[in-house]
C-alpha cells in the first residue's frame, strides 16, 4: 500500500494539481458523492465521519501533511479488500490525487466548516409550521423573495388573458366567446371570483384535475399483451377507479381520505363497493407475472406519490441518502404481502367470475364487466429479505421482515387485524345480487311457463285435430314428448327459484342475524337444492327424450338414434345420482358468490393513517406541491418525487409550510387552496413582462410564467371551441385509435404503460409509469398534427359553420379570435387576418364556396396560433 | 446561447417567411451547417446508425456462430459431453433472471439444423442459410460473445433501453444517441422507426421514455401517401393554400412576439412551423425509392418478391442515413419472428431467406458509395437459442430451440468499426458467452462512442441512471 502511495505522490502535480487544492471545491464534494452516505451524519461505519476536516483529523484517518500516513489515502487507493468505497467504481486517479495533495498541504478547511445536518432535521422531516405572515399569506411570502432579490413585478394580466388562464387551469377547457363577453361586461368588483367559485363547482373540475392526479397516481389501463389479448399490467374495469377520482375531487373530498380510500377503502369501507374501487390505486401496479414486481411498486410509488420518497432505493442496500434501511424497505413491503386481486360484481352488469390465479402458459383477457380491487387472501404469508434486489437471493437465516415504517420519519404504525361484515367477505349476501339472482330465476319461470302454455295448446290443437282425422303416431308422440320437456323445464327453473329461495333464506340466518335455526334454514337449503338438481336431472330426461322423438320422425336423422339412447341412459342414471342424494339431508348448500377471508390485516389502513396524518411532515407538502405546480406550471420543490436529503430544497420554504398547513387545517380539502391560489395576486400578473437578468427563469413569479397547455388540454380544447366537446362524464376507457372521430374527453381514452393515443403523445402526454413532472416540448411534428389532422380540419369547418351570421371578414375575424383564442385580437391582427382572407378567396375562386373555405382556413390557423396551446 | 440567438434572428425577421428559399434541397450540403442540440465528447468516427432488428431471438449457433459439437453429440445430454455443464456454471445462476415459466434447461442437444462453412480471408463461420452476408465476412466484426438477463422477450425492448422487464424503464438508445447529438439535418425527424408490428409493445424499443417526445423514434411508412404521421395535407385542401395558411400562422405569432419578445417557447413554435413545412415535403422525397437506379434494387433484392419489403426498408434506411437522419431502427422481421421454438429448421431458413441478400445488399451499397465511413450498421437480435432441445408437453415431436439469454451473437460494420474480426467467445456448445462477456449496453456504449458521444456523460438531472445502463465500449472492434 505504501507504494501506491508514493506512486501518487509523484504523479499528482501533472494531473493538473500543481496549483493549491482547494477543500470546498476539489475535496469535499468527492466525499460527499462517495463516502458520506457511509461516514456522515446518516451512518457513521466504524464510528468514522468524514463530513468535516476536523472529523477526518480527530479519527486520525487524515494526518495533516502526511498523506502516506493518511488511512484516508491508503484506503480509498487500495486494490484489494480493503479498497473505500467498497461499492461502485474506485476513484478516479485524479481523485485521489486532489485527495493525497490536500492532506501534503496540511489539510486546510474553513474554521467555520459544519458537520452535515442530522437527517432526521432534514427540512422536509420536520414537520410544517404556519408562519407568521403579515398581509395575504401567498403574496406576502412570494413578495419577501422577490424583495431580497429586487424583483418588481409585471402589471397584472388583461381581463381576457386572466380568464382564459383560470378557465384551462380549473376545468381544461377555454371559455366561449359568450363567456368572454360576460366576464369582460361585469363590472362588479368580485366578477372574477364568481368565474372561480362557478369553474370550482363545474364538473369539468373533477375531470381536469383528476387527470392531474392521474399522472402523479399512475393511473393505467391494462396492459401486457394488448395484442393478445392478455392483462399482465394493471386490469380490466379499472376506469371505475379513474371515475372514483373525478368524483372524489368534485366532492372535495378531503386528501387525507383519498388517500386512505386508496390503500385501503376494503378494511375502512368494506361494504362500499362505489368506494372499494378506489384500491385501483394498487390494483395498477398489479403484474400478473411477477408478484415481487407488484410488491416492489406498491413500495416505490407510494412513497413517490405520498410522500415523496424514494423507497426504491432501499430495495437493493441502505437508503444512501435518506434515513431508512433496506430492513425497512421490507417492512413496507409486509404491508402488501397478503393482497390479491379480486373481481366483483356490479348493479346490472354480468358476473365477471372470480379472478382467476396464474398458470404458465395460459392468456387472460380483460374483464368487461364487474369491478377490480384487492382483496387480502395469504393473511400470513411471510415477507422474506432478500439482498441485491434480486427476489432469489432470499436470506435464509433471517426471519420473515414483520410490516412496519421507516422509524426515523416517525408517526405511528399500529395495525389491528380487521373483522369484515358478512357482506364484504361473501358478496352473495349483497341485495342487489339477490335481487338479481331472483330476477334471472323470475324471467326463467316466465319464459318457461310461456314455453310450457305452448306446448299445452299444442297438445289441445292436436285433440281437436284428432276428432276429425286421425293422425300419425308419431306427431302424438312428438307433442307429447314437447309438452313433458316444458313440463320438466318449467318444474326445474321453479325448482330452481325455490332453491334459491331456500340458500338466501339460510344465508340470512346463518349470516345476517336474521332469527331462525340455522341448522334447519341450511338443512332447508340443501333439501331444495337437492331437489332443484333432481328436476334439472328430470329435465335433462326430457330433453334427450324430445330430441329422440324428433329424431325418430325423419329417416335421415336414424343415424343419431343411438347417441342419443347413450345420452339418455346417461341422463337417467344422472337422475337416480341426484334422487339418491337428495335423501341425505345435510347443513351444505352453495354459497351465492365465492367466499373471501373473513378478517383483513389492517396494515394497509395502518399505512394510510399514518400517511394521511398531520404527524406526517411529508404528506401534505407534498400534495400542496403538486397542486402549486399545477396552477403555475413550476412547483415550489423542484424533485416532485422526492423530498428526501437527495431532492432539491424548496424555492420559498415557508410558502410551502403556509400552504400544506392551510391544506391540513381546512379538511385537506383542495377547493379552499385552489381559491387561495387563483385569486392570489401572484396568479393574476401578465406573463409578459420582462425577464430579470437575476431570475432569468422567473423561479420567483415576478411575472406568470406562460406555459404550454397539457396534451388534453389541447385536444379538448380543440373540440370545445368548436361546440363539439361530448361532456358525458365517466365509463370504460374508449379505444384510442378513436381518438380523432370521438368527441369525449381525452382522459377517457385508453391510456396504458404499452400505448397512447398518437395526438396526445405529439403533445406530451404522460407516461403511465411515470409522470411525477410532465414536460412541455415544441414539435414540428405538433404543427403537423395541428395543421393536418381531419380532426382540426372538421372542427375548423364545423365553427366556421356556427359563425356564419358575421357578414364582413372584419366581423369574422373578430368572432374567430374570440372564440379560438378567447381575447379580442389587436388592429395589426385584424389587418392581417382580412389580408389572409381575401388573398386566400382569391386563390379558391374555382373551387366552390371560396370565402367560406377561406374563413376555415382562418380558423384552422388560429387553432395553429402559439397562443391556441399557451396558457398566457 | 448560439442557438437562441438562432432563433430570435429568425423569429424578429421581415413579416412573412420565404418558406420557397427555405424548402429543403436535397444532399448533404444543408446538413452540414445545420444546427445540433448536442455537441460530441470527443471526435465522431460515424454520423448515423442503421440497426437492424431481428426480433424473436437468432440462434446464434445456427448464423454466426456455429457449433459442430452439437451434431458431434446430438441426443446426449450436457453432462455426457467433455465439456463442463453449462447448466451447472455459475454463469446460468447469475446472468438469467426469470420473468416468467422457469429457467429453460433444457440438457439434450440438439444438433445443428443447417451446415456451415468457412469464409472471407479469416475464414469465418457462417451458417449456410446466410451465403450473401457469408460474402461480406470480411467487412463485418462479429461479437459473439453477448449476454443478456431476461430469458423471455422482454429482451427485446431490454436490447434497445438496457434494462429488464422488470425494472424500471430507460430511454432507448436511439433517443440517447439523438438527444446527445441533435440534429444532422432538421428537416427530417433524427430517430425513425421503419417497420411494421401488430404488437404495440414494439414502441418500447423506439421509446424516449424520461427524454422527452422530441426523442422518440418517429414512425415512417413506406407509403407514398402518408409516410410521417400528420405530414400528408387533407384531402381538398391545396400546396398553395396551406402555404398561405402557414405563413398568416407565422405572421400572426410574429405579431404576438412583439407582446412578448421573452417568450422562449413562442420562438420555438414560430421555428417549428418552418421545421414542420420543410419536413412535409423533405421526407417523401427522401423515401422516394424510384430516385434509385434498378441495379441497386436489385441489390437490395427489391426485384424478389420473397425479399422486396426488407430491401425496401434497408434501401430507405440508407437514403435516411444519408440525408442527415441520426437512427434508423430497422425492424427487419415480424415481432416475434425468429421465435422457433418448434420447427427451427423451416422457420429460421424461411426468415433468413426473406434477410439475407437486402442485409448484404446494404452492406455492399454503403461500401461502393463510401457512406460505410460514416454510417455505422448494427445487426441485433434479443438473445440466441438453446443448444438443448426444447421439450415441451405441447409438442410431440421437438425440433427447436428455446429462448437462451447466455450467450448469442451481435454484429457491427462500417465507421470505426474494424473489418474481418470476431471478438468474443462463447463455450464450445454455444451455452456461455465465456470470453469477453458483454451485456446489451456494452452494444450502445460502442454506438455512442463511435457518434462521439460518451455513454457516462449523458444523464438527466433527477434521473438516475446505474452502472449497468451505462455500458463499456467494446475497444477491441473499434477502429
Amino acid at each position: 500500500m505504501r507504494i501506491a502511495v508514493l506512486f501518487f505522490v509523484a504523479w499528482f502535480a501533472p494531473l493538473g494539481f500543481a496549483q493549491t487544492v482547494d477543500y470546498a471545491r476539489d475535496v469535499k464534494p468527492i466525499l460527499k458523492e462517495r463516502c458520506f452516505a457511509c461516514h456522515g451524519a446518516l451512518k457513521q461505519e466504524s464510528d468514522l465521519r468524514l463530513d468535516t476536516a476536523a472529523a477526518m483529523l480527530k479519527s486520525e484517518v487524515v494526518v495533516k501533511g502526511k498523506q502516506n500516513e493518511s488511512a484516508l489515502v491508503s484506503r480509498i487507493a487500495a486494490n484489494d479488500g480493503e479498497r473505500m468505497p467498497p461499492e461502485g467504481k474506485p476513484l478516479t486517479k485524479e481523485q485521489i490525487a486532489a485527495i493525497a495533495k490536500w492532506i501534503e498541504e496540511g489539510a486546510k478547511a474553513p474554521a467555520d466548516e459544519k458537520p452535515e445536518e442530522d437527517p432526521k432535521r432534514h427540512w422536509a422531516f420536520v414537520k410544517p409550521v404556519r408562519p407568521k405572515v403579515n398581509g395575504p399569506p401567498i403574496d406576502s411570502l412570494l413578495e419577501v423573495e422577490r424583495a431580497a432579490r429586487g424583483l418588481k413585478t409585471s402589471q397584472e394580466a388583461d381581463r381576457a388573458t386572466l380568464l382564459r388562464r383560470v378557465y384551462l387551469d380549473l376545468i381544461g377547457l377555454p371559455p366561449t366567446r359568450e363567456q368572454l363577453h360576460a366576464f369582460i361586461n361585469d363590472a362588479s368588483p368580485d366578477a372574477y371570483e364568481k368565474v372561480v367559485d362557478r369553474l370550482l363547482a363545474s364538473p369539468q373540475y373533477g375531470e381536469r384535475w383528476a387527470r392531474h392526479w392521474m399522472d402523479i397516481w399512475r393511473y393505467s389501463d391494462w396492459y401486457g399483451r394488448r395484442g393478445v389479448p392478455d392483462v399482465l399490467n394493471s386490469y380490466g374495469q379499472i376506469w371505475r377507479w379513474r371515475d372514483w377520482i373525478v368524483k372524489s375531487l368534485n366532492e372535495d373530498r378531503g386528501y387525507d381520505q383519498m388517500i386512505r380510500d386508496m390503500l385501503a377503502a376494503d378494511e375502512l369501507t368494506p361494504t362500499d363497493d362505489a368506494n372499494i374501487v378506489a384500491t385501483g390505486f394498487v390494483v395498477r401496479n398489479f403484474y400478473r407475472w411477477n408478484y415481487n414486481n407488484w410488491m416492489r411498486d406498491n413500495v416505490e410509488h407510494t412513497g413517490k406519490a405520498f410522500l415523496g420518497l424514494t423507497f426504491n432505493c432501499c430495495h437493493c442496500h441502505d437508503h444512501k441518502y435518506d434515513p431508512i434501511t433496506q430492513e425497512e424497505y421490507f417492512k413496507l413491503r409486509a404491508i402488501f404481502e397478503p393482497i390479491e386481486i379480486r373481481t366483483d360484481r356490479w348493479p346490472g352488469e354480468t358476473d365477471p367470475g372470480v379472478y382467476p390465479k396464474y398458470s404458465y402458459g395460459a392468456s387472460y383477457k380483460p374483464i368487461t364487466t364487474g369491478m377490480v380491487r384487492v382483496v387480502e387472501e395469504k393473511l400470513d404469508a411471510p415477507t422474506r429479505f432478500y439482498t441485491g434486489g434480486d427476489e432469489r437471493n432470499v436470506a435464509k437465516d433471517k426471519p420473515p421482515i414483520p410490516p412496519g415504517i421507516p422509524a426515523s420519519l416517525g408517526g405511528k404504525y399500529e395495525a389491528k387485524p380487521v373483522m369484515l361484515p358478512p357482506e364484504a367477505w361473501y358478496p352473495g349476501l349483497k341485495a342487489f345480487v339477490r335481487v338479481e339472482e331472483r330476477k334471472r330465476r323470475d324471467d326463467a319461470i316466465h319464459a318457461a311457463t310461456q314455453e310450457f302454455d305452448g306446448a299445452r295448446q299444442a297438445i289441445a290443437q292436436l285433440v281437436g285435430r284428432m276428432l276429425l282425422q286421425p293422425l300419425a303416431f308419431s306427431e302424438h308422440e312428438l307433442a307429447d314428448a314437447k309438452f313433458r320437456n316444458a313440463r320438466a323445464h318449467l318444474d326445474a327453473a321453479i325448482a330452481d327459484r325455490d332453491s334459491l329461495i331456500a340458500r338466501i333464506a339460510a344465508d340470512d340466518v346463518q349470516y345476517l342475524k336474521t332469527k331462525g335455526d340455522p341448522k334447519a334454514a341450511a338443512q332447508d337449503a340443501n333439501l331444495a337444492e337437492s331437489r332443484h338438481k333432481v328436476a334439472l336431472a328430470k329435465s335433462a330426461i326430457a330433453k334427450t327424450e324430445l330430441a329422440l322423438a324428433a329424431t325418430r320422425r325423419t329417416k335421415s336423422q336414424a343415424a343419431q338414434v343411438p347417441a342419443l339412447e347413450k345420452q339418455l341412459a346417461a341422463a337417467k342414471a344422472a337422475l337416480a345420482t341426484a334422487e339418491a342424494a337428495a335423501k341425505t339431508v345435510s347443513t351444505s348448500y352453495s354459497p351465492l358468490s365465492h367466499q373471501y377471508a373473513k378478517t383483513t390485516t389492517g396494515r394497509r389502513s395502518a399505512l394510510a393513517n399514518w400517511i394521511a396524518n398531520r404527524d406526517n411532515s411529508l404528506t401534505a407538502r407534498v400534495a400542496v406541491n403538486h397542486v402549486w405546480n399545477w396552477h403555475f406550471g413550476r412547483p415550489l420543490v423542484e424533485s416532485t418525487e422526492n423530498f428526501g436529503r437527495s431532492g432539491k430544497p424548496p424555492t420559498h420554504p415557508q410558502l410551502l409550510d403556509w400552504l400544506a398547513v392551510e391544506l391540513m387545517d381546512n379538511g385537506w380539502k383542495f377547493k379552499p387552496l385552489h381559491r387561495l391560489i387563483v385569486t392570489s395576486k401572484a396568479y393574476r400578473l401578465a406573463s409578459n413582462g420582462p425577464r430579470h437578468p437575476s431570475d432569468l427563469d422567473n423561479v420567483y413569479l415576478a411575472r406568470f410564467p406562460s406555459q404550454r397547455i397539457d396534451a388534453e388540454v389541447v385536444r379538448d380544447s380543440l373540440l370545445h371551441v368548436a361546440g363539439e366537446l361530448d361532456l358525458t362524464v365517466g365509463g370504460p376507457d374508449i379505444p384510442q385509435d378513436q381518438g380523432l372521430t370521438n368527441r369525449r374527453r381525452s382522459l377517457y381514452f385508453t391510456h396504458h404503460g404499452e400505448a397512447r393515443m398518437m395526438f396526445l403523445d405529439l403533445f406530451d402526454s404522460p407516461n403511465p409509469c411515470d409522470a411525477y413532472r410532465r414536460t412541455g416540448s415544441v414539435l414540428p411534428q405538433q404543427a403537423l398534427a395541428l395543421s393536418n389532422s381531419q380532426l382540426t380540419l372538421d372542427l375548423a369547418r364545423k365553427l366556421t359553420a356556427k359563425l356564419t351570421a358575421e357578414s364582413n371578414d372584419a366581423a369574422f375575424a373578430t368572432a374567430a379570435f374570440e372564440q379560438v383564442l378567447a381575447r379580442p385580437h389587436s388592429d395589426a391582427e385584424r389587418n392581417s387576418a382580412i389580408r389572409f382572407l381575401s388573398k386566400q378567396t382569391r386563390l379558391l375562386s374555382s373551387e366552390s364556396k371560396p370565402s367560406q373555405r377561406a374563413r376555415e382556413g382562418l380558423v384552422q390557423a388560429l387553432f395553429n396560433h402559439s397562443d391556441f396551446v399557451t396558457v398566457r | 446561447m448560439k442557438r437562441r440567438t438562432f432563433l430570435a434572428d429568425a423569429g424578429m425577421g421581415c413579416t412573412g417567411l420565404a418558406l420557397g428559399s427555405l424548402l429543403w434541397q436535397d444532399g448533404f450540403a444543408r446538413a452540414e451547417t445545420a444546427l445540433a442540440a448536442g455537441k460530441p465528447h470527443h471526435a465522431p468516427k460515424a454520423k448515423s446508425v442503421i440497426w437492424i432488428y431481428l426480433s424473436g431471438g437468432v440462434s446464434q449457433m445456427e448464423s454466426w456462430d456455429p457449433k459442430p459439437a452439437l451434431t458431434k453429440y446430438a441426443g446426449k445430454t450436457f453432462a455426457d459431453t467433455p465439456f463442463a455443464d453449462p447448466l451447472k456454471s455459475p454463469l446460468f445462476f447469475k446472468h438469467s433472471r426469470d420473468v416468467v415459466g422457469g429457467t429453460r434447461p433444457y440438457p439434450k442437444i440438439f444438433p445443428l439444423q443447417v451446415g456451415f462453412k468457412k469464409h472471407g480471408q479469416l475464414g469465418i463461420d457462417i451458417a449456410d442459410w446466410f451465403p450473401e452476408i457469408a460474402k461480406c465476412v470480411d467487412d463485418l466484426a462479429f461479437v459473439r460473445s453477448m449476454y443478456t438477463t431476461d430469458n423471455d422477450h422482454g429482451a427485446e425492448f431490454q436490447f434497445h433501453n438496457g434494462r429488464h422487464q422488470l425494472d424500471e424503464q430507460q430511454p432507448s438508445i436511439g433517443s440517447w444517441a439523438t438527444y446527445g447529438l441533435g440534429s444532422l439535418n432538421e428537416n427530417l425527424p433524427q430517430f425513425v422507426f421503419l417497420g411494421q408490428y401488430s404488437d404495440t409493445r414494439v414502441k418500447k424499443n423506439f421509446a424516449a421514455d424520461y427524454l422527452g417526445p422530441q426523442y422518440t423514434g418517429v414512425e415512417l411508412s413506406l407509403d407514398p401517401k402518408n409516410p410521417l404521421p400528420f405530414a400528408a395535407r387533407p384531402k381538398g385542401v391545396l400546396a398553395k393554400e396551406q402555404e398561405n395558411q402557414f405563413e398568416f400562422v407565422n405572421e400572426l405569432n410574429k405579431l404576438r412576439q412583439v407582446e412578448y419578445p421573452d417568450d422562449e417557447q413562442l420562438k420555438a413554435r414560430i421555428k417549428s412551423y418552418e421545421l414542420a413545412f420543410r419536413m412535409q415535403s423533405a421526407v417523401p422525397s427522401v423515401l422516394d425509392l424510384t430516385k434509385e437506379t434498378a441495379e441497386t434494387k436489385a441489390l437490395y433484392g427489391i426485384d424478389n418478391p420473397t425479399t422486396e419489403l426488407y430491401g425496401r426498408r434497408l434501401l430507405a434506411a440508407r437514403r435516411l442515413a444519408q440525408h442527415g437522419v441520426r437512427f434508423s431502427l430497422v425492424y427487419l422481421s415480424g415481432y416475434g419472428e425468429w421465435d422457433s421454438h418448434n420447427d427451427l429448421k423451416n422457420l429460421h431458413a424461411k426468415s433468413a431467406a426473406r434477410v439475407d441478400k437486402p442485409i448484404a445488399g446494404l452492406i455492399r451499397d454503403l461500401k461502393r458509395s463510401g457512406q460505410d465511413k460514416d454510417t455505422l450498421v448494427v445487426c441485433c437480435s434479443e438473445f440466441g437459442r438453446t443448444p438443448g432441445l426444447e421439450t415441451r408437453d405441447a409438442y410431440k415431436m421437438p425440433t427447436g430451440r428455446d429462448h437462451h439469454p447466455h450467450g448469442f451473437s451481435v454484429w457491427l460494420f462500417g465507421a470505426g468499426i474494424k473489418r474481418g474480426v470476431i471478438h468474443g467467445a462463447t463455450d464450445e456448445l454455444g451455452f456461455h458467452a465465456v470470453e469477453h462477456p458483454h451485456y446489451v449496453t456494452d452494444i450502445h456504449a460502442t454506438v455512442l462512442d463511435r457518434l462521439g458521444l460518451d455513454n457516462r456523460r449523458l444523464n438527466i438531472p433527477g434521473r438516475k441512471r446505474l452502472e449497468i445502463d451505462y455500458g463499456e465500449p467494446i475497444k477491441q472492434i473499434m477502429s
